[in-house]
């Protein structure tokens, strides 16, 4: 397997064009899908890969439960640097398999605290808060409860009825889009791989950006919805003080109330736009599926080359 | 796993039964005893659990309660959405990453963002004159939405786009 066992380690390098580039360039919707199924692919071939390193690894520390034979220097072979790469590997991987349950265990426990909290409500479709903070969220709906929406009376007062109407388009867009679930998904890809950080940052990015479209698409006014979300930010600033999520990421808002304020993004990702700007961001996105497409045959040919070897180590 | 199962189903019945407790005040004709409320809600519950309850509502700012000879009078207030909107400020003010866990529709602004935000809404024809009436306590930012439509219009744009690209 040689080193095709380490390229679906760096691979995910080929996502940092299209994180970068593809946001204002290409349709969000396209560009989170692309972004979210390619970082799922280059995650799970960059830890099964790890996998395949910690085997190798494993093998060699005495005391070990493998066979005995998978220690076999001809094994040790088929990896470079086997001494160094099998025994970091092992700690990387523990390392990431907590921090992956850690993560989705935090997702699945603010859903509950926040379930908990409307607990006493009636279950409408939208549950409004009389609170001085003005926010708004999309809460999705498990086996027993339904997805719904929960914004405060601030929030709702400061935005005219147009408006409103535009705020709730875009959080029921993320949950008939299922956008909480690509999040976690993103959010996994970058726990596995460091180097798929970036890809998490613009899939963030990207589902707010693909609702912001849907609203548009939905009450018909491109700058109606640029004015809610920039509305909504402009009171949400003058709110109490807190500790802000820093992956937020500055300029966030601006770009959504730009892109708004911009003619709609072609719909179509295959088909480059024509300016130069989009066929390079085209580009980008073909790279990051290639890097995938590239990470999926060699973590496949590594598997099947270590099965092959520990077959033909291991005595009948 | 059991456990922690039945631990979840405790706590949120205990959210349900605050709400409960809540909606039986409110529907008091004035400050009443825990008694009152415990035969309010049809005697399901223990005298101490109803108390209980109240007082971690009292906690909460949730009711006020005065006393009346040798026990305590109760009264509402706020809301079961007034407590609810209370329960959810403690569960957002707690998770520091709560922006990549739920889909907020806006996230933070850092000044520059403020600058850029302002004089982008001066272009939807809107966005100066709500930056005016609707914080009127703050003098500053009717001025700095000012001088924004009128200087930093290109400006800022010409920022964004180099930032993305």
């Amino acid at each position: 397997m040689g080193f095709f066992v380490l390229l679906p380690l760096v691979l995910p390098l080929t996502s940092w064009p299209v994180a970068r580039l593809a946001e204002r360039r290409l349709h969000p919707r396209a560009t989170t899908r692309l972004l979210v199924a390619a970082g799922v692919v280059l995650a799970a071939c960059s830890t099964l890969c790890l996998g395949l390193l910690v085997v190798v690894g494993t093998a060699q520390l005495p005391g070990n439960p493998l066979p005995d034979a998978w220690s076999h220097p001809q094994v040790r072979a088929a990896v470079p640097y086997d001494e160094i790469l099998g025994k970091a590997a092992i700690p990387a991987l523990l390392a990431l398999v907590t921090a992956g349950g850690v993560t989705v265990a935090r997702h699945l426990r603010v859903r509950r605290r926040v379930r908990r909290a409307l607990g006493g409500l009636p279950p409408s479709p939208v549950a409004v808060l009389p609170d001085s903070e003005p926010y708004a969220f999309a809460l999705p709906g498990n086996r027993r409860t339904r997805a719904r929406v929960v914004v405060t009376t601030s929030l709702l007062d400061a935005l005219e009825p147009a408006e409103r109407r535009a705020l709730f388009a875009h959080e029921r867009a993320h949950l008939t889009a299922r956008h909480p679930l690509l999040l976690l998904l993103a959010e996994l890809a970058a726990v596995a791989n460091p180097f798929l950080r970036p890809l998490r940052t613009a899939v963030t990015f990207g589902v707010e950006r693909w609702a912001d479209e849907e609203a548009a698409r939905i009450v018909g006014d491109r700058r109606m919805t640029a004015r809610a979300v920039g509305k909504a930010a402009l009171i949400a600033r003058n709110g109490p003080p807190r500790s802000l999520p820093a992956l937020a990421g500055a300029g966030q808002v601006p770009r959504r109330v730009q892109a708004l304020l911009a003619p709609p993004p072609t719909a179509r990702l295959w088909l480059p736009p024509t300016t130069a700007p989009g066929l390079v961001a085209g580009l980008a996105a073909w790279l990051a599926a290639l890097g995938a497409a590239l990470s999926a045959l060699s973590s496949a040919n590594a598997a099947v080359a270590l099965v092959v070897i520990l077959q033909a180590a291991t005595p009948l | 796993m059991g456990e922690t199962a039945r631990e979840r189903g405790r706590r949120r019945g205990q959210g349900e039964l605050e709400a409960t407790v809540l909606t039986a005040l409110h529907a008091a004709p004035g400050p009443v005893t825990a008694a009152w409320v415990r035969e309010r809600l049809g005697g399901g519950l223990a005298y101490t659990t109803v108390v209980t309850i109240l007082t971690r509502l009292l906690a909460k700012r949730a009711v006020t309660r005065e006393k009346a000879g040798r026990s305590f009078v109760w009264t509402p207030a706020a809301d079961a959405a007034g407590l609810a909107a209370h329960r959810m400020r403690q569960v957002l003010d707690n998770q520091s990453d709560r922006g990549t866990v739920l889909t907020r529709f806006v996230t933070g602004l850092t000044d520059d963002d403020e600058q850029l935000l302002r004089s982008l809404l001066t272009q939807t024809g809107e966005g100066g004159r709500d930056g005016g009436h609707d914080r009127a306590p703050h003098p500053a930012t009717g001025t700095g939405s000012r001088t924004g439509s009128g200087t930093g219009t290109e400006a800022p744009g010409d920022d964004a786009e180099g930032k993305s690209d």
